[in-house]
């Protein structure tokens, strides 16, 4: 049977079918829970979690804040704690950040901030193309970059607060713990706009927890699964690839985070 | 009884309504009696020119609206069109356009945001997914004399509309932004929606003939009614004068949207697993009050509302306002009372509403009745009792018309430096790249585009998962045509619309129109109304290529009158056309990239010196006036199904329509979009060669392409590695102005540097 993983709607999320397809389509089945199904969601015998991006409950108070207290949490809570995979994607992860399972050195504790884009000269929302790499500490622990590889991914962001801020103290763990991160189409790092895209911290794209297996990624891979997806005008090898072989729906750059947990679900 | 004259002015006056004597006076006659407020403001809303299209009717009727793929056409929420065969599944496209001109200049964030927030309703009430939306947009000039208001608005109505349809989960599909002085006191924001649904799912907006034999309620579901947007249609059928109007602009919600949205897709999937009967229509223009009066009427049957029932956010509203006023995110449905239950339960209790957002929630407000009044009761009295057909029987005005057209003549001589007058165009606000507006759009969501705005001509999505079927969508209008030909400003607008679809390789299957224009009152508006609907019909009757002898059908629409400033200036006519096509296999989908150097440039349309209207005028000759392109129905017709041949058969590799700029433009926004490729063209310094903007193709082609091409075709140019857009004795640095043309839009109207 494929390995079963559930993506959780919050009133307000709005990415939880591609997800789950994404899933789907990588060799796992993707099911969609209601925020208020705990009981199904508990019981689903679901391999790893998906929180899905969107705007759940309106960005009320701060982007991800009230949906980190619903009590679905305490069950993905309990799960990321006993090394079950958990993925949050753009609103998905300010939710991780805001239940404090990212950066997650004292899980629980809220030690970071996703706050709203630096750019000059423009403020809100933001979408485009951006380049970003799998740093290699993070292949090695996270499941979900087991195929990630190291060479440049592009992949589409949305969102007006996506700038990961730590405390100066906790720079170093932060540092470490800052898995993805912006870069030029060759590879180059990217600290500044417009390659970092909003002003985060270490041109942080996405943050792990300690253990690896929590993963809050600002960009959306499930809107890059395909080829398709890719823009004709995109630069590096997957633009290339892209004009040659025009918009099929061969793999795209976004399928590699969920073809990887497949792979980490089969081994383990 | 014959009613005192002034006695119904008093009532017009003290109500604020927008009805003439005349109309007040036929009212009366009506219900033999001086009408309750509720029925004054009911009809003043049914009879408004947003509700009845009491001066447009007749004319709206010379449409072409039929064709073989038609399932749905003008007259529901929106049109429905076949579109692909999936499975054994068959599958419709849903599309709506609408605008929502005035509550945007009042106020702008809220007034796009409630544009985006109603069409999508128009689209779900069919029992559709809501899969993308556009928006065809028209500001002042942000350089001109109101430069700093029209600057204002330009960024408002982009926040709007990226609030809204990004929180919603509705992909943007770009759309078009124009800036023009003639809108200087009066913009445009005009919405487009489309939906996929089973053919067999299709919801429509009455009561079914079952509720004949059994009992049937209304249920309204959303956001608790309050006062929001009391009097919106009828101020969306008036002068705008400032002062006017601000209370009428409504406030959305697209947080409750979305949650409304997943819960009507559980209710529709309840009742149609329990076989029932049922009709669901959106609340839009007069809110309950119009609602309810035309799903009974529509239905044949009679209804009665009551209004304590009704859900409210403001306790003591006067029956009036708690029927008609406008608050957003609300849905009707008739049902079955035995399943009522059922319904309410999926929005109260599975989807928690009463939670999530305060005082909202679904709840039985109405009962269908055999006999066919019209009847809302209020604590008890009587707030309204009319026949129900009475009420959406409308009213029609056969307005005079007569031409008041201005003829300029075009200018002697025709100067022509293609190095410098091509970045003169490209870095003016009308030839700069749209890519600050789109920015802010989230076009992704659904994870099912395939072309985002700027990357080709239309936008393009898989609408069915799994299904390779690919949809594209454009919208065009072109003011300045319009302006100095308001038949061919209708024509073009087709054309164009359907270029830019055909040029991904998309077959157009139905158009929708939304016809902005000044007061129907003057008979020179009226003119150019008459000619712009004749232009749109006569490039639709050219344009159908479903199946042979049919039109290009219009399926949807609307009308916007009173697009003018206090001062009574009118905006240039502006017929603003989208067209939706199919691309059978979406891995064929061509965009305005170039791909390999070497390649030819097929032009596809011989250039005429035809320049009326054209950018080559307005920015480098400073001239308004001319000729302007004329609409060459067969030429356009056979171009196009060649174009679709072609890509059909892969063997175009690029590919962009000509329109604004011409040729030269045309080819400098291919090297623009491009990574690092240029284009030579064969021509020298040939102002109608380069500038004209007769309709046409530039299409990038492989060599071997050359001896096969038909007689409207010639090779025009060769793609070069130099990233350069040169021609015989000139060249233009492309990637040395690529960024200012980029950023010019965001400089001007965001960051409001140099004005």
């Amino acid at each position: 049977m494929k390995p079963r993983v559930a993506v959780v709607r919050f009133p307000g999320s709005n990415c939880e079918y591609e997800t789950a397809r994404a899933l789907d389509a990588c060799g796992m089945q993707g099911v969609i829970f209601n925020w208020n199904e705990l009981s199904g969601a508990a019981g689903s015998g679901s391999c790893a979690w998906v929180l899905p991006g969107g705007f759940s409950f309106q960005d009320r108070v701060r982007a991800g804040a009230v949906a980190a207290r619903e009590r679905i949490m305490d069950v993905v809570y309990g799960d990321a704690v006993s090394g079950k995979p958990v993925l949050g994607i753009c609103n998905g992860a300010q939710i991780l950040v805001e239940s404090g399972l990212v950066p997650g050195w004292r899980p629980g504790a809220v030690e970071a901030s996703l706050s709203g884009n630096l750019a000059p000269g423009r403020t809100g929302y933001l979408s485009r193309w951006v380049f970003l790499r799998a740093v290699r500490g993070g292949v090695d622990k996270c499941p979900w970059l087991t195929d990630a590889g190291e060479a440049p991914i592009p992949l589409p962001i949305a969102h007006a607060e996506g700038r990961f801020v730590f405390r100066p103290a906790d720079e170093a763990q932060a540092l470490e713990m800052s898995v993805l991160r912006y870069c030029s189409p060759e590879g180059a790092p990217a600290l500044d706009w417009p390659l970092n895209p909003n002003g985060s911290s270490f041109g942080a794209a996405g943050i792990m927890n300690p253990g690896g297996n929590v993963l809050a990624m600002m960009p959306h891979p499930e809107r890059a699964l395909n080829l398709h997806h890719v823009p004709p005008n995109l630069p590096g090898p997957w633009g290339e690839l892209r004009r040659n072989r025009g918009p099929v729906s061969d793999p795209g750059p976004g399928a590699s985070f969920f073809t990887g947990l497949a792979r980490y679900l089969e081994v383990r | 009884m014959t009613p005192d004259r002034n006695e119904l002015q008093t009532e017009i006056r003290n109500r604020g309504l927008a009805m003439t004597v005349d109309e007040a006076e036929r009212l009366h006659g009506i219900f033999g009696r001086m009408p309750s407020p509720l029925e004054f403001h009911l009809f003043d809303i049914m009879w408004s020119e947003h509700c009845s299209y009491k001066s447009s009717r007749k004319l709206l009727k010379t449409l072409p609206t039929r064709a073989s793929q038609v399932v749905i056409g003008p007259g529901e929420d929106a049109g429905v069109v076949r579109f692909c065969t999936h499975q054994g599944t068959d599958y419709d496209i849903v599309v709506a356009h609408e605008s929502h001109n005035h509550p945007s200049q009042v106020l702008p964030v809220e007034g796009a945001a409630t544009g985006v927030g109603g069409i999508v309703r128009d689209v779900y009430c069919m029992g559709a997914d809501v899969i993308g939306s556009l928006d065809l947009l028209r500001f002042g000039d942000p350089l001109g004399r109101y430069g700093e208001r029209c600057r204002g608005i330009a960024r408002g109505v982009v926040e709007g509309i990226w609030q809204y349809g990004n929180a919603l989960g509705v992909p943007n599909l770009g759309g078009d932004t124009e800036f023009h002085p003639g809108y200087d006191d009066n913009c445009l924001v005009n919405v487009v929606a489309l939906g996929i649904v089973r053919h067999d799912r299709v919801v429509h907006s009455y009561v079914p003939v079952e509720a004949r034999q059994e009992p049937y309620v209304f249920i309204l579901t959303g956001k608790p009614t309050d006062d929001t947007g009391f009097g919106g249609a009828t101020f969306a059928s008036a002068d705008l004068d400032g002062e006017l109007g601000m209370k009428s602009v409504q406030v959305a919600d697209p947080f409750l949207k979305r949650i409304l949205a997943q819960a009507n897709l559980d209710v529709l999937d309840y009742l149609f697993e329990t076989g029932v009967a049922f009709g669901f229509k959106d609340l839009g223009a007069g809110g309950i009050a119009c609602v309810t009066s035309e799903m009974a009427a529509h239905g044949g049957l009679g209804i009665h509302v009551n209004l304590d029932d009704v859900p409210v956010s403001i306790p003591g509203l006067p029956p009036e306002v708690a029927a008609c006023s406008e608050t957003q995110e609300r849905f009707g449905f008739a049902v079955p009372a035995k399943v009522a239950g059922g319904v309410l339960a999926i929005y109260n209790e599975k989807y928690e509403l009463p939670r999530l957002f305060p005082g909202a929630r679904a709840a039985v407000i109405g009962h269908f009745t055999q006999d066919p009044v019209y009847r809302v009761t209020h604590c008890g009295t009587e707030a309204a009792c009319a026949p129900a057909e009475a009420i959406t029987e409308g009213v029609f005005y056969d307005r005079p018309h007569a031409p008041a057209e201005v003829s300029i003549p075009d200018p002697v001589e025709l100067p022509c430096s293609p190095g410098k007058d091509i970045p003169e165009m490209l870095l003016s606000v009308g030839g700069c790249s749209r890519g600050a507006v789109w920015s802010y759009y989230d076009s992704e969501v659904r994870g099912a585009t395939v072309l985002r705005p700027g990357e080709a001509d239309s936008c393009v999505i898989l609408p069915v998962p799994g299904c390779p079927a690919g949809l594209a969508v454009s919208g065009d209008g072109n003011p300045w045509y319009g302006e100095l030909d308001p038949f061919l400003g209708g024509a073009h607008a087709v054309a164009e619309a359907v270029r830019n679809v055909v040029s991904v390789g998309a077959v157009p299957l139905c158009a929708t129109d939304c016809l902005n224009y000044g007061s129907p009152e003057s008979p020179a508006v009226m003119h150019q109304f008459h000619r712009g609907i004749e232009g749109i019909a006569d490039a639709c009757r050219h344009l159908g290529f479903v199946e042979p002898g049919e039109p290009l059908p219009i399926v949807s629409g609307n009308v916007s009158f009173y697009n003018q400033s206090s001062s009574g200036r009118s905006i240039p006519p502006s017929p603003i056309v989208a067209v939706f096509g199919r691309i059978d296999d979406c891995s064929t989908a061509v965009d305005m990239v170039l791909k390999k150097p070497g390649n030819i440039i097929v032009l596809l349309g011989h250039r005429h010196p035809e320049f009326g209207g054209s950018l080559y005028y307005r920015k480098v000759l400073g001239h308004a006036g001319g000729r302007v392109p004329l609409f060459r129905g067969p030429l356009e017709a056979e171009m196009a199904r060649w174009v679709i041949g072609k890509v059909r058969s892969r063997e175009v590799s690029g590919s962009h329509d000509i329109s604004t700029g011409g040729l030269a433009l045309s080819a400098a926004e291919m090297v623009l979009a491009s990574t690092g490729l240029g284009i030579a063209l064969n021509a020298g310094a040939d102002p109608v060669q380069l500038y004209s903007e007769t309709p046409g193709y530039l299409l990038e082609m492989d060599p071997s392409c050359e001896g096969s091409l038909p007689g409207f075709a010639e090779v025009v140019g060769r793609v070069t590695h130099d990233g350069m857009l040169s021609g015989n004795g000139w060249s233009v640095d492309i990637q040395g102005i690529r960024e200012r043309w980029a950023d010019l839009l965001a400089s001007i109207v965001w960051r409001e540097e140099g004005v």
